[in-house]
C-alpha cells in the first residue's frame, strides 16, 4: 500500500529572544534551522515509506529562510518539499498558522498520514498538530512512538505519562512524533548536493492555495502576545570540578547528603 | 553573507558534525588508547560518501566540491584526527591522482570500490632513506614485458595496515634521476604484498600507520598510472590537493581545543574567579580564536580556488603550513589552560597536543612548506 504521507516542519531561530517584546530577531539561514522536535516525525515517516511504500512530503509556513530547513528534509530523503511563504502570513499565532498549514494539507491533495513534531524548539506550545487535526476534521494521536500498518489500519503506539498506549486509526490520520520515536537521519554528503544544488523546494503565496488572508498573519490571528519575562529559575545549576575520579566522589557525596542514598 | 561558505557547505557541516559527535566522539578516546581502526564507524562512513568526497556520482562518489571535502576532514578531525587522517589520505593522495592520472579503463575498475569505502587507499612514498626528498626513493620496479617486477620498502604509511589500493612510487628507470621515477598501483592481496608492524605512534593513534614492503611482487603494467617518469609530477599534483586535507584537519584539532579551553576556563575558579576572567587566560583564549579563524579562512580560499579552477599551490601551502603551526600552538596553549589536567588522559585536550604535533610534520614539513611558498613568492 503506498502511502502518501505530509510531515509538517519549522525553521527554528537558534537565539532566545531578547527581552523586550516586539524585538523580533532577525530571522538569517545562519540563526535558523531545521527543528530538532520534527527530525523523529520525519525519520518515521521516511522509514515508513521506505517499508511501504510511498512519497514523503514536507510542508512548512515560514519566512524565506524557512527555504533551508526544507532542503535539508530533502537532503534526508523527503520526496517533495512545500513552503507557504507570504509577507501576508507574518505575525500568525498558532491558530492561523494552523489554518494555513491545513489549507495547504488539503492542496497537496489525499493523504493518509499526516505527521507533526512534538513541539517547536522555539515556541513550545505543542498546540499546531492537535489544532490541524481538529480543523482538518481527522483522528489524532499524541506522542507516536511508532506506526504500523496492519491489513489496512495502523496500529498506532504513543508514550504519554508513563504509558505505551496503542491505538488503531484509519488513513486518514494524524500524529504528533514523541521526540524518541524514530532512529536518527544520516544524511549522504550526495543527498546534500542534490537537494541544495537544485531548486526543488516549492514556494507559494497564500494565494497560490487558496488561502483567505483574512484568517492568516497578525490580522487572523486571536491570539497576541502582550508581555514576554524570563521566568525565575527555581534550580541552581553548579559545577563539580577536578579529575574524573574527584568529580564522581563529589557528586556521590552530594547525593548521599541530599537523603538519595544511604 | 559568509565567504566560500554557500547553504549547502553549512549543511554539510551541519549534518557531518551530526554524525561525528553522535558516533565518533564516544570512542574517540579509546581508539586512541587502544590503537584500534574504528571499523564499525568507517563501514558508516562509506555509504555517506566520505570515501569518495569528490569522485562523480558516475563512479561511486559524492561529486561535493573541495570546500565541501575541507569541512569533512575538519569536522572528523575536531572529534578524532586519526580518522579525519584516513579520509584525508585516502580522498587526496589516492582517489584523486587515480582521477586525474588514471586512464578510463583504470578509474571504471579501481576508483568505484574506493570511493564508496569498501576499499581504503594509500600514498606509499616515503622510504628510509627518503623522506622530504622524494627523488631520493630507493624502490625498484623492473618491466619485465606484462608486468613490474617491484622492490619497495615504504614506511609511515597512512591507512598501512587496512589499505587495499595503495598508490606506490617506484624507480622504473634507474639512470634516469628524477625522471626515472612513477607510481604503480599495489594491491593488497597480491603475492609480495607484506604488511609491516604498526607504527607506535605518538599520536593519530587509531591510524593504522605502518610499512608496506613489496618483496618480488609483480604488479601488471595495466596498473601503471600515467606514464613512466611521471612520478614525481604526479606526487607533486596528489600533495597540493593533500595538503588542503591535512590544513583541515589541523583546523579541526586547533577547534576541538579551542573548545575544550573556553568549556574548562568557564568552569575552572582559581583565587575566587572563573579563570577565563583572568586576563592572562582570556588573552590567550582571543589568540587561539583569532588564529583557529585565520587558519580557516587561508583552507577555505585555497579550496574555493582550486574549485573555482584558479592556481592554488601557493595558497595551500600556506593553508597547510599555518593550519598545522596553529594547532601545535592552539593545543599547547589549550593543555596551558587545563594547568596539570592538561597533561593527564582525563582531558581531551592533552591528546589534541599529541595528534597536532604531527601535522606540522606530513605530507611536507613546515620547512619544505615555507621553501614551497617562498619560490611562489619569490620566483
Ligand atoms: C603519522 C605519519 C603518517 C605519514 N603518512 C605518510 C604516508 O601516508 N605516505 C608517505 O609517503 N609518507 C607518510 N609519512 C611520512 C612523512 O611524509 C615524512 O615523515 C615527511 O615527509 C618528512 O620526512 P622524514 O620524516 O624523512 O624527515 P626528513 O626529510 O629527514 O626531515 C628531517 C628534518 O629536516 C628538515 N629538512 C629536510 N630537508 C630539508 C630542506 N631541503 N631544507 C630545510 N629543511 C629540511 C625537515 O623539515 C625536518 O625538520 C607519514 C609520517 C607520519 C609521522
Amino acid at each position: 500500500m503506498a502511502l502518501n504521507i505530509i510531515v509538517c516542519v519549522k525553521s527554528v531561530v537558534l537565539e532566545a529572544p531578547s527581552a523586550a517584546l516586539g524585538s523580533s530577531v532577525e530571522r538569517t539561514p545562519r540563526n535558523s534551522v531545521l527543528n530538532p522536535f520534527d527530525r523523529p516525525a520525519l525519520a518515521l515517516a521516511l522509514e515508513l515509506a521506505k517499508e511501504e511504500g510511498g512519497l514523503v512530503t514536507t510542508l512548512s509556513m515560514g519566512p524565506p529562510v524557512s527555504c533551508w530547513a526544507l532542503c535539508e528534509t530533502l537532503a534526508l530523503g523527503a520526496d517533495r518539499a512545500v513552503l507557504i511563504s507570504d509577507k501576508k502570513a507574518a505575525g500568525s499565532d498558532t491558530m492561523a498558522t494552523t489554518r494555513v498549514l491545513a489549507k495547504a494539507v488539503n492542496w497537496l491533495g489525499p493523504w493518509d498520514i499526516l505527521l507533526f513534531g512534538s513541539r517547536t524548539a522555539d515556541s513550545d506550545t505543542g498546540q499546531v498538530g492537535p489544532q490541524a487535526s481538529a480543523l482538518l476534521n481527522k483522528p489524532f494521536v499524541g506522542m507516536a512512538s511508532s506506526i504500523i500498518p496492519k491489513e489496512g489500519i495502523f496500529l498506532v503506539e504513543s508514550l504519554t505519562d508513563g504509558f505505551v498506549e496503542q491505538y488503531l486509526a484509519n488513513a486518514p490520520f494524524a500524529a504528533s512524533v514523541h521526540p524518541n520515536a524514530a532512529s536518527v537521519l544520516d544524511c549522504a554528503l550526495a543527498s546534500i548536493r542534490q537537494a541544495f544544488d537544485s531548486d526543488r523546494v516549492e514556494v507559494l503565496t497564500l494565494a497560490d492555495i487558496g488561502m483567505d488572508e483574512a484568517f492568516a498573519g497578525e490580522k487572523g490571528s486571536p491570539t497576541r502576545v502582550i508581555s514576554m519575562t524570563p521566568a525565575p529559575k527555581a534550580k541552581k545549576c553548579a559545577f563539580i570540578e577536578g579529575g574524573a575520579n574527584e568529580q564522581a566522589q563529589a557528586l556521590l557525596e552530594k547525593i548521599r547528603d541530599a537523603g538519595l542514598l544511604f | 553573507m559568509e565567504p566560500f561558505f554557500s547553504e549547502k557547505h553549512h549543511a554539510v557541516k551541519r549534518l557531518v558534525r551530526a554524525f561525528c559527535e553522535r558516533e565518533i566522539a564516544p570512542i574517540a578516546k579509546d581508539i586512541d588508547a587502544q590503537a584500534r581502526f574504528p571499523w564499525e564507524v568507517v563501514d558508516k562512513m562509506g555509504p555517506l560518501g566520505f570515501f569518495g568526497i569528490q569522485v562523480p556520482s558516475s563512479l561511486g562518489g559524492a561529486q561535493m566540491d573541495t570546500v565541501s571535502y575541507a569541512i569533512v576532514v575538519e569536522e572528523l578531525s575536531r572529534v578524532c584526527a586519526g580518522l579525519g587522517l584516513a579520509v584525508s589520505v585516502h580522498n587526496s593522495v589516492c582517489v584523486y591522482p587515480l582521477l586525474t592520472f588514471g586512464n578510463d579503463e583504470q578509474r571504471q575498475r579501481l576508483v568505484p570500490p574506493l570511493a564508496r569505502g569498501e576499499k581504503i587507499g594509500a600514498f606509499c612514498l616515503t622510504e628510509p632513506n627518503a623522506g622530504s626528498d622524494a627523488s631520493a626513493i630507493e624502490a625498484t620496479a623492473i618491466d619485465q614485458g606484462d608486468h613490474y617486477l617491484v622492490n619497495a620498502n615504504k614506511v609511515f604509511v597512512t591507512n598501512g595496515a587496512v589499505a587495499d589500493t595503495c598508490l606506490m612510487f617506484v624507480r622504473t628507470d634507474p639512470a634516469a634521476g628524477r625522471k626515472g621515477i612513477s607510481v604503480l598501483v599495489a594491491q593488497r592481496g597480491t603475492p609480495g604484498f607484506i604488511t609491516g608492524e604498526l607504527e607506535d605512534l605518538s599520536g593519530m593513534r587509531c591510524n593504522p600507520v605502518s610499512s608496506i614492503r613489496l618483496v618480488d611482487c609483480a604488479i601488471p603494467k595495466e596498473n601503471l598510472l600515467g606514464r613512466q617518469g611521471m612520478g614525481l609530477a604526479i606526487g607533486l599534483t596528489a600533495l597540493d590537493t593533500g595538503r588542503l586535507g591535512i590544513a583541515a584537519q589541523a583546523v579541526g584539532i586547533a577547534q576541538a581545543a579551542l573548545e575544550e579551553a573556553v568549556r574548562y576556563a568557564n568552569q575552572r575558579r582559581q583565587f575566587g574567579v572563573l579563570i577565563g576572567k583572568h586576563q592572562a587566560v582570556g588573552s590567550m583564549i582571543a589568540d587561539m580564536a583569532t588564529q583557529v579563524e585565520a587558519a580557516r579562512l587561508l583552507v577555505l580560499r585555497a579550496s574555493w580556488l582550486k574549485d573555482n579552477g584558479a592556481p592554488f599551490t601557493k595558497e595551500s601551502a600556506m593553508a597547510k603550513l599555518f593550519a598545522s603551526e596553529t594547532a601545535s600552538i592552539v593545543a599547547d596553549m589549550a593543555v596551558q589552560i587545563h594547568g596539570g589536567y592538561g597533561f593527564s588522559k582525563s582531558y581531551p585536550v592533552e591528546r589534541y597536543y599529541r595528534d597536532a604535533r604531527v601535522t606540522r610534520i606530513y605530507e611536507g614539513t613546515s620547512e619544505i612548506h615555507r621553501m614551497v611558498i617562498a619560490r611562489c613568492v619569490s620566483g
